[in-house]
C-alpha cells in the first residue's frame, strides 16, 4: 500500500451532495484504488446497525444491512456505515487531479474535494490507552474511532495496486 | 364581524404553506388505505378491536361537571381507548412540514391531541382511533412527501442527513425503501418490526414539488427575509423581529 516518497504527502477529503450506495461507494474505491499516488483510505458516514438498537423491536435484526462487503485490492471489508465522506492521504498534491477525475466518472451527483488534516500523527491519550506508548505501525493513527477493533475495521492492502 | 385567524405572516411561498399546515386546509394529494395507516403505526392488527383503558364514558356515569357537559369527547375518548402515537421524522431538504408546523397543525385542528415537538422529529398522542384519524389526515396530505418524510418510533434520525442517492432520507433501520416502480414502500411498521407485506404509499414528489411544497425557509429556496436583493424584508421577518423585541423587552406585559 506504501511506496515512499520524496515529495510531502497530502490529506483530502471527498464530500458527495448524497450518501452512496455500497455499490456507488464501490465502483468509487476501486477508481481511487487505481489512481496513483494513495497512501491511506478512510470512510465515514452514520452507522448501519446489524439489529434495531432501541426501542420495541430492539434486537430485530436488519436484514438490508447484513453482507454488505467492500473488496479493494486484496482485501474485503465490512461496510458498516452508510458512505458519506472519504478521507484520502495522497502521495503529494499532484494526484488530487486524479482522484477528482475518478469521482466525476463514478459519482452521479455534485460532490467537493477540500484539502484539510484528517489523521493526527501524534500519539493521542486515547491512542496511548488502546496502543501504549509506541504505535508498531504509526500509519494507523487516526484513521479509526479509538473504540473500533483493529481487526475489523482496518486492512491493510500490499503493493499490487491495479492487480485486482 | 366573525374572527378569522390570520396564522402567520409574510407573503413568500413559505408562509403561505405556513398558514395552510396551520389551518388545516390542506391538499389531499394521496390515499394511503386505513389498514395500511395501522399497519404502519403498529400499535394494533388492522381488523382487529380496539382494547381500552377504561369502560365507554356513557357507561361510567361520569360526575355532574359543566365542563364535562360543555366539551364533546372525541370517538376514543367515548369509548375508552388506549393513548397511542405516532411520530414523522421530515428531512431538512425542503420537507413540506417540518417538526413545529406538524405541533400547530396538531394543536389547532386536532381535539384530544398532545403534540411533541423536537429537533429533528415530532409526536402526536392521542386515544387510538383519533390518533389514527390524525395520522392519515397527514400521510395523505400535502404535509407529507412520502420520499423525504417517514413515520418513525424510535431511532429517527435522518432529518440533518444527506438524502440517499434515490433521494430518500436516510433511515438507520431501513424502514422503507423505493421500489423499481419508482413508489415508497413501507417494509416495516415505525419502530422497525418487519411487516407481512409492503405497504405502498406511492411516489416522491419531484424537487421542484417540494421547494414549492415546503414551510422550511432555506438561504438555498425560500430565505427567512423575502426576496433576495427586496428593498424590505418579509413581514413573516418583520412579525418575528417584532415579537422578539417585545419579549426580550417586557416579556410580552407591556405595562
Amino acid at each position: 500500500m506504501v511506496t515512499k516518497s520524496d515529495t510531502e504527502p497530502v490529506q483530502i477529503e471527498i464530500f458527495p451532495r448524497r450518501f452512496l450506495n455500497p455499490d456507488t461507494a464501490q465502483r468509487l474505491l476501486d477508481e481511487i484504488y487505481r489512481s496513483e499516488g494513495v497512501l491511506r483510505i478512510m470512510i465515514q458516514g452514520p452507522n448501519l446497525p446489524r439489529e434495531v438498537p432501541y426501542g420495541p423491536a430492539k434486537g430485530t435484526p436488519i436484514e438490508e444491512h447484513k453482507n454488505l462487503l467492500l473488496t479493494l485490492g486484496d482485501q474485503a471489508l465490512e461496510l458498516k456505515v452508510k458512505v458519506g465522506r472519504i478521507g484520502l492521504e495522497l502521495e503529494s498534491e499532484e494526484h488530487i487531479e486524479g482522484v477528482r477525475a475518478a469521482c466525476e466518472r463514478t459519482l452521479p451527483f455534485s460532490f467537493s474535494i477540500k484539502k484539510r488534516k484528517l489523521f493526527h500523527n501524534k500519539l493521542t491519550v486515547s491512542d496511548y490507552a488502546k496502543y501504549g506508548s509506541k504505535v508498531e505501525d504509526e500509519r494507523i493513527l487516526g484513521l479509526v474511532d479509538p473504540k473500533a477493533k483493529k481487526e475489523k475495521n482496518l486492512a491493510m492492502l500490499s503493493d499490487s495496486r491495479g492487480d485486482s | 364581524m366573525a374572527y378569522k385567524p390570520q396564522f402567520y405572516p409574510g407573503t413568500t411561498s413559505v408562509g403561505v404553506n405556513r398558514r395552510k399546515h396551520m389551518s388545516g386546509d390542506l391538499e389531499k394529494l394521496r390515499d394511503i388505505s386505513d389498514a395500511d395507516v395501522v399497519t404502519i403505526m403498529g400499535h394494533r392488527a388492522p381488523g382487529a378491536d380496539y382494547p381500552s383503558t377504561h369502560p365507554p364514558l356513557a357507561e361510567m356515569g361520569e360526575p355532574d361537571c359543566p365542563i364535562r357537559q360543555l366539551v364533546e369527547p372525541t370517538p376514543g375518548a367515548a369509548a375508552g381507548d388506549r393513548i397511542r402515537y405516532s411520530q414523522f421524522a421530515d428531512s431538512m431538504y425542503n420537507a413540506p412540514a417540518i417538526p413545529y408546523w406538524r405541533s400547530y397543525w396538531g394543536a389547532i385542528n386536532c381535539r384530544g391531541a398532545d403534540p411533541g415537538t423536537l429537533s429533528g422529529r415530532q409526536i402526536i398522542e392521542a386515544r387510538e382511533r383519533d390518533i389514527e384519524q390524525y395520522t392519515k389526515v397527514q400521510m395523505d396530505s400535502e404535509m407529507t412527501d412520502v420520499a423525504l418524510c417517514s413515520m418513525r418510533g424510535c431511532t429517527v434520525h435522518g432529518h440533518s442527513l444527506r438524502l440517499q442517492e434515490d433521494g430518500m432520507m436516510f433511515d438507520m433501520l431501513a424502514r422503507t425503501e423505493m421500489g423499481a416502480d419508482g413508489n415508497v414502500y413501507y417494509v416495516k411498521d415505525q419502530v422497525g418490526i418487519p411487516l407481512d407485506r409492503k405497504v405502498n404509499v406511492g411516489k416522491g414528489m419531484s424537487e421542484a414539488e417540494v421547494a414549492k411544497r415546503t414551510t422550511i425557509f432555506r438561504h438555498d429556496n425560500i430565505p427567512f427575509g423575502g426576496a433576495q436583493g427586496a428593498r424590505k424584508f418579509d413581514e413573516g421577518l418583520i412579525a418575528l423581529h417584532h415579537m422578539w423585541e417585545r419579549r426580550s423587552k417586557w416579556g410580552y406585559r407591556p405595562e
